[in-house]
């Protein structure tokens, strides 16, 4: 393939660059193709991402229940989130799962990473195994949650009488049951960490281990010094990813749990949908969406400006 | 082949272009099977969710409708959980199907928005007197009907009858007139408490989810409301509102129920007592199919308790039509699905409850288990008119999640009986307020 150099023209001594060709010539043409290439992505995104996002916006200002024009309510909706217990019960069950799913999932992906990046005997099977999970749905994943942590039937608890110990309430207590949610979810997330984390590694030359063991390092210190900042710019995606997606939990919840008992695992998005679709209160739940949309901006904003490894290479 | 880039980005950029053009074409292409209003003159969309039953009942009463001339009517059948959120998003595209099915708790949300169909004066004149009071109250909204009741379902008890007799139970009622006090209905549950291990329980309630409104039963029995006569206020602040709380909770507290047999539980209780888990379960006829299919052990229905009064749910389905569509056209289609031919064999082959007052008291047969018929027809007959025109109002939506959490409250986290009915009331209070 011939490769294509994009010459500059000479900048003439004080004055501006000249433009010298149409706009058939070289720069102008490829950025024509860039926008050829962007155009349908940014056009989809326009389409189905931000105009539902302006438009929720806009409900988020009206008292609706959907059908027909709202009446205009300015911020009560958002003046109403502030006396809303349930909505900070939501939204501290959704701060509580992102930070226990977050570190949990990126740890155990980049552990079994480094287990299958080694000399492995099957590991292919292995990494088979940890992928499945992606491939199947929430909604199918949460079931088999229930079938497992249903506490009169599910094969968990019959385990534990089994052994002799007492039954755990997987759907009747409160803290069993958020735990119960956070394994289902670590079980399906664990290996979309593992599939980047072992790209990542598999990116680290291993002449960077061969010199770190020639000084000395141990195992330990080889993981730390070398792996772990190595793979940075993968834990800053999967830092983001995770986060987002946390803040976004809606299926495994809604099957599992329902949000109880007592609003144990109630977390935004169950809280917004039972607003907006058994309520019928549709400018309220597009607040709730809103600020939902806010917070995950900012934390992104965030991370985004003091990442320190999200670009680094070797 | 050699290609230069520029030659590689123009033909990827043309091929992405065509394919985006393509994919927009379809948007706007319209399946013949697709719901979204009139298809044109003489045809209906008609929109459900149903189980293999119940979608051949009402294929079969379509094909009477059109070999009758009535029309053309296009059947989509759609998941339970697709269902409303698809009708909602059609209704606010404006593309909405001209009828569809919908629960008796939802109706009031679409009648009370405006988004159906007035059918005063499309219906037949003696439409009021086809119905059931109850079933036809089910339909109104401000005083005109904006549906027809195709068929009710209401919960009896289903048993477990081994251990009903190992609890020493052999006794259980058959007919509406003798049926369990709530006081004859808690000795049963001590005895069966008594007699069961631990990790079996007297019985569950299927009160899980959207079935919060079952709960209502325990309200009625105990001849009480939950909305004012007018439907304008709250009315649970009472003795009955009380007494139906107190008794509930006392599920829990005594161990008759499992933990998580609770509202917001994703367990149903169709399944705990599949299991064998609970000896009895609340249930509606629309299980007894599956039960029969299913379960190797003994099995029997019998009617739900009294208490002040019998009483019970008004489940089950209407069907309503849009304001698009063809007035004359639907109100002839609705007729024609709710004529004595139809509903008998929609509700013979579903395991479902006529509305029809000429088929209400004896006039079908389930073909599963017919035996059982008597006591599902009997229980339907303690629903009264006024219990299922609170059922039927427009802020029922509201009040379902108000129900929701303050019972999961008292249930599973120890709200005091007092509190419960305060929540109530005050969640009733903002739900028609708003």
């Amino acid at each position: 393939m011939t490769a294509t150099t994009v010459r500059r023209p000479p900048v003439a001594a004080g004055g501006p660059p000249r433009r010298r060709r149409g706009w058939r010539s070289g720069p102008v043409r490829e950025q024509l193709a860039g926008y050829a290439f962007v155009g349908p992505a940014a056009l989809l995104l326009g389409l189905f991402v931000l105009l539902p996002l302006a438009w929720a916006l806009l409900i988020s200002f009206q008292r609706t229940d959907g059908f027909g024009q709202g009446t205009w309510a300015g911020l009560e909706n958002y003046g109403r989130l502030l006396g809303d217990a349930q909505f900070w019960r939501a939204a501290g069950n959704t701060v509580l799962f992102t930070a226990l799913v977050t570190p949990l999932s990126m740890a155990m992906g980049l552990a079994v990473a480094v287990l299958l990046n080694s000399v492995l005997p099957a590991r292919g099977v292995f990494r088979s195994v940890l992928i499945l999970p992606m491939a199947i749905s929430g909604v199918a994943t949460a079931l088999m949650g229930v079938l497992v942590f249903d506490e009169n039937s599910g094969i968990l608890d019959r385990l534990v009488r089994a052994a002799g110990l007492p039954d755990v309430p997987w759907q009747s207590g409160g803290a069993a049951a958020f735990a119960s949610v956070v394994l289902v979810t670590l079980w399906w997330r664990v290996g979309f960490n593992m599939l980047i984390y072992l790209a990542g590694l598999q990116g680290i030359s291993p002449v960077l281990y061969e010199q770190a063991r020639l000084d000395g390092a141990g195992a330990w210190q080889q993981f730390r010094y070398v792996t772990v900042p190595l793979v940075g710019p993968s834990s800053f995606f999967l830092l983001v990813m995770n986060v987002i997606y946390s803040f976004q939990v809606f299926d495994v919840v809604f099957v599992m749990t329902g949000g109880g008992p007592r609003d144990a695992t109630s977390v935004l998005v169950t809280y917004a949908y039972e607003t907006g679709f058994v309520t019928r209160d549709q400018g309220y739940a597009a607040a709730i969406g809103v600020v939902l949309l806010l917070v995950v901006l900012a934390f992104t904003a965030v991370q985004w400006r003091t990442s320190r490894t999200r670009d680094l290479v070797e | 082949m050699h290609l230069t880039r520029r030659q590689l980005l123009a033909a990827t950029g043309a091929g992405s272009a065509a394919a985006l053009l393509s994919s927009c074409s379809g948007f706007t292409q319209q399946d013949d099977t697709e719901p979204g209003g009139s298809g044109g003159p003489g045809t209906l969309t008609f929109t459900t969710w149903g189980t293999d039953a119940e979608l051949a009942g009402f294929q079969s009463a379509i094909t009477r409708f059109q070999d009758a001339g009535g029309g053309t009517v296009t059947l989509n059948a759609v998941p339970y959980e697709q269902m409303f959120t698809n009708i909602d998003a059609q209704i606010q595209a404006g593309n909405p199907p001209d009828v569809f099915r919908v629960p008796y708790y939802t109706f009031g949300g679409y009648a009370g928005a405006g988004q159906l169909l007035d059918l005063s004066g499309h219906l037949p004149a003696d439409a009021a007197d086809r119905f059931t009071p109850q079933a036809w109250a089910a339909v109104q909204s401000g005083g005109r009907p904006f549906g027809v009741p195709h068929h009710t379902d209401t919960s009896a008890i289903l048993y477990n009858t081994a251990l009903l007799q190992q609890a020493g139970i052999t006794d259980v009622p058959t007919t509406v007139d003798d049926a369990w006090t709530w006081d004859e209905l808690a000795a049963v549950a001590a005895q069966l408490r008594t007699s069961l291990p631990a990790d079996r329980y007297p019985f569950a309630y299927n009160w899980q989810g959207n079935g919060v409104t079952r709960w209502l039963s325990w309200l009625f029995q105990a001849d009480g409301r939950f909305l004012t006569d007018d439907l304008a206020g709250p009315a649970i602040d009472s003795d009955a509102g009380r007494a139906a709380v107190d008794f509930t909770k006392s599920f829990f507290a005594n161990g008759w129920v499992p933990a998580n047999n609770s509202i917001k539980s994703s367990t149903y209780a169709a399944d705990t007592w599949y299991s064998q888990t609970a000896a009895m379960v609340w249930s509606g006829a629309f299980n007894i199919p599956d039960a029969d299919s299913i379960l190797d052990f003994e099995w029997g229905a019998a009617p739900a308790p009294v208490r002040a009064r019998g009483g019970g749910d008004f489940g089950g389905n209407a069907l309503v039509a849009t304001k698009g569509a063809d007035p004359e056209l639907a109100a002839a289609f609705l007729d024609s699905l709710t004529g004595a031919d139809s509903m008998k064999e929609f509700c013979e082959g579903a395991s479902l409850l006529p509305t029809r007052a000429d088929l209400a008291e004896s006039g079908i047969e389930f073909q599963v288990r017919p035996e059982l018929t008597p006591v599902f027809l009997g229980q339907a007959s303690q629903v009264l008119p006024q219990d299922s025109a609170q059922v039927a109002s427009p802020v029922m939506p509201g009040i379902i999640s108000v129900l929701q959490d303050q019972l999961e409250l008292a249930f599973v986290g120890g709200q005091s009986t007092a509190d419960t009915v305060a929540g109530i009331t005050a969640g009733i209070q903002a739900a028609v307020s708003r």
